[in-house]
């Protein structure tokens, strides 16, 4: 079970994309990441909701579709990663 | 662009199992789509039927698909999933040159919402006039009747349509149960409706979608963001649940029901180790915990009577066991009930794999129930194809746990089901007899086997249906039919249906053997031969061969053929063609041909088994 916040992160990610935990850094977005599709959007936001135990807003659940952009939303929710 | 990453090496069976078991106690998105990853490529072992699956929604299914990959794998069906475009079910139903069609699937999901097709009946619904609301019920269904008969007269793919729910909160509140008009009334009726079009239209099935809403919760079912942004009506928590519920369905249609639930004795049939308190000493009765356990003992009871076959597995001395079974007044279950018993100090894996072949069935239709967690461990270790489930700690929650199982259901239960526990152990008593006896013949004689053959009995489809998709062992290549295609050979002017029943001195078997036979002046072809497990090795099954020989020998053709080819579950039938004079002939990829010439071939019935037929072969 990965300990801290930032692997916890980096196995949702690995999981739900199919991407190696240790390939995953900020840059990752829809652009460079084939499986990243809005389907797996939806997986995404989902399954860090599952994760972290938050809830996002509807209008949370599409807009940020990069990692970066899903770390600073996490950040928002109390989830420092 | 970052690769995605796969692990090389394929897991075997019991790890695979064991994957698959650990995302079931935790059914999370990450957790399903690691397990679907890591299972993307597996053992082919683990799948014993695949599934052409084409899923027609009204809502956005593809989420659901890994898990119902992965609850697939589970109930080791290998589906092969087709998602219709979103919302487009009628025009791939009616449309012969829709991706539907060109799919060419085994069975068609109808996963289709009433407040997705009829939204002012769950959101406007006062505004409604009572004669609109019954209008726009009425003409859903129509519009569903002629896109499923469309589709039927082209395609015999089983279709399974979910029923609607009712609404979380009703339209007229805490009146709504009382008006004849009311919300909830009108859900009930286009249910009824909606049972009635299935009954009207072949292979078609009624899954209880509102059941299954109701068992959960309707309140927490949807998650109302998902259903607004992204169309999705059942929340991510619940994806594992609904997937289950669809392969549920799925699973009787494609031979995959499981037949026997073997039972452990002390602390799951009763409180406390016998062994060690005695008779008297035992938890059972009207009192808890006794009660808990008298109350496992009326489920399993109610499974033996409809069909599930009752087996025991205990680490104890025999004599301590039966007396408990032949002597306490609490239990329930008594010796009659179970068709195989071993009461030993064996390993369980191997005791089942005995009883396995007592029965002449396979390991992969056997339930383990068990309390103890490494007994539980070694049946999934050492067989991964028998289904393990692991007690409850609390006795309280066993009944409920036997309850829930869902691997057992058929779509139809038969007189035959009703009696298979008796008929088993009739079958343990004829086995006594066997090895009582000196000689072959003799067995046979004391048995006073009595054949009824029946030729295109109309009373017999169902039973004929049913055992062309039970049947994986005697099968000698596994063609499942509905009981349209029966009624087909039925009323085909060159085929013929024959059933056989057998009854004995230690019961009636019923009907445990099926012919199709297609007839041309030359040549009568076996186009499907199956018999039931049960009562194989008397010379019944050489006898309906024969039988049918000497048939197709009166109406002067010259030979008779049979095919064969080897299916993971068919081994029994290799070697049957040989028995019964048939040489082989040519080979067409997978499948032999056998040919048995007729005209010099005796065709007599052997002097133990007393026939009769009952034959309905004049066609119109």
């Amino acid at each position: 079970m990965p300990a801290n916040n930032s692997d916890r992160f980096s196995s949702v990610v690995s999981a739900v994309l199919g991407v190696a935990a240790d390939q995953i850094d900020d840059t990752l977005s829809p652009d460079s990441v084939d499986t990243w599709d809005s389907l797996n959007q939806i997986n995404l936001v989902s399954a860090l909701e599952q994760e972290f135990g938050v809830t996002f807003v509807v209008d949370d659940l599409g807009r940020y579709q990069s990692v970066v952009r899903l770390k600073a939303l996490l950040k928002d929710h109390g989830v420092a990663v | 662009m970052a690769k995605s990453t796969r692990p090389t090496r394929k897991l075997d069976f019991a790890e695979a199992a064991a994957l698959l078991d650990s995302v079931d106690v935790a059914p999370t998105i990450v957790n399903i789509a690691r397990a679907a990853g890591d299972l993307a490529e597996h053992d082919p072992s683990l799948v014993q039927a695949r599934a052409r699956l084409a899923c027609l929604a009204s809502f956005t299914f593809e989420p659901l698909v890994s898990a119902m990959t992965l609850q697939g794998l589970r109930a080791r069906l290998g589906i092969e999933p087709y998602v219709a475009p979103f919302g487009q079910f009628d025009r791939e139903l009616i449309d012969a040159t829709s991706g539907l069609s060109a799919f060419n699937p085994d069975a068609v999901l109808l996963a289709i919402r009433l407040q997705d097709v009829c939204p002012a009946l769950y959101e406007s619904f006062n505004s409604l006039a009572p004669a609109d609301a019954a209008r726009l019920v009425e003409d859903w269904i129509g519009r569903l009747r002629s896109a499923v008969s469309t589709f039927r007269s082209r395609c015999p793919a089983a279709i399974l349509i979910q029923n609607y729910n009712q609404p979380e909160t009703p339209a007229l509140g805490i009146a709504d149960r009382l008006s004849p008009a009311s919300q909830c009334e009108l859900v009930s009726r286009v249910n009824a409706d909606l049972a009635k079009l299935a009954e009207s239209v072949e292979n078609v099935r009624v899954m209880d979608y509102d059941g299954l809403v109701a068992r959960h919760g309707r309140r927490s079912w949807e998650d109302r963001r998902m259903a607004l942004y992204a169309r999705i009506p059942v929340a991510p928590a619940n994806y594992w649940r609904l997937a289950g519920f669809y392969v549920r369905h799925l699973r009787p249609l494609f031979g995959l029901s499981k037949k026997v639930l073997v039972l452990d004795a002390d602390n799951t049939l009763w409180g406390g180790v016998v062994g060690d308190v005695g008779l008297d000493g035992i938890a059972l009765g009207q009192d808890y915990p006794g009660s808990a356990f008298v109350a496992l003992q009326r489920r399993a009871l109610d499974l033996y009577h409809r069909g599930v076959i009752l087996c025991l597995a205990s680490k104890n001395e025999p004599g301590s066991v039966e007396e408990v079974l032949q002597k306490h007044p609490a239990m329930v279950l008594r010796m009659e009930h179970f068709a195989a018993m071993r009461i030993n100090w064996a390993p369980k894996p191997q005791n089942v794999e005995e009883m396995a072949a007592e029965l002449n069935l396979g390991v992969d239709s056997f339930v383990f129930i068990d309390d103890s967690p490494v007994e539980c461990d070694l049946m999934r270790k050492a067989l991964p194809q028998v289904a393990t489930v692991l007690l409850p700690k609390e006795p309280a929650e066993y009944a409920a746990a036997l309850e829930s199982l869902d691997c057992f259901d058929q779509w139809q239960v038969s007189s035959e089901d009703r009696q298979r526990g008796g008929l088993y152990r009739a079958e343990a008593k004829r086995r006594e007899l066997q090895s009582s006896t000196v000689d072959m013949p003799t067995f046979y004689r004391q048995l006073q086997m009595k054949v009824v053959f029946s030729v295109n009995q109309p009373a017999h489809v169902a039973r004929a249906a049913q055992m062309t998709n039970r049947t994986n062992q005697f099968n000698m290549h596994t063609i499942r039919c509905s009981e349209d295609d029966i009624r087909g050979f039925m009323d085909g002017a060159d085929a013929d249906v024959i059933t056989l029943a057998l009854a004995d001195r230690f019961g009636d078997n019923g009907i445990v053997g099926l012919a199709v036979v297609k007839r041309s002046p030359e040549e009568w072809l076996l186009h499907l031969f199956l018999m039931s497990c049960r009562v194989l090795g008397r010379t019944v099954e050489q006898s309906f061969v024969r039988w049918i020989a000497g048939r197709a020998a009166a109406a002067k053709a010259r030979r008779l053929v049979g095919c064969f080819a080897l299916t993971p579950k068919n081994k029994p039938f290799a070697g049957f063609y040989e028995s019964c004079g048939f040489v082989p002939d040519s080979c067409e990829g997978k499948i032999q041909r056998w040919t048995r010439p007729l005209h010099s071939a005796d065709t007599s019935l052997p002097d133990w088994i007393e026939m009769r037929v009952d034959d309905r072969a004049e066609k119109a």
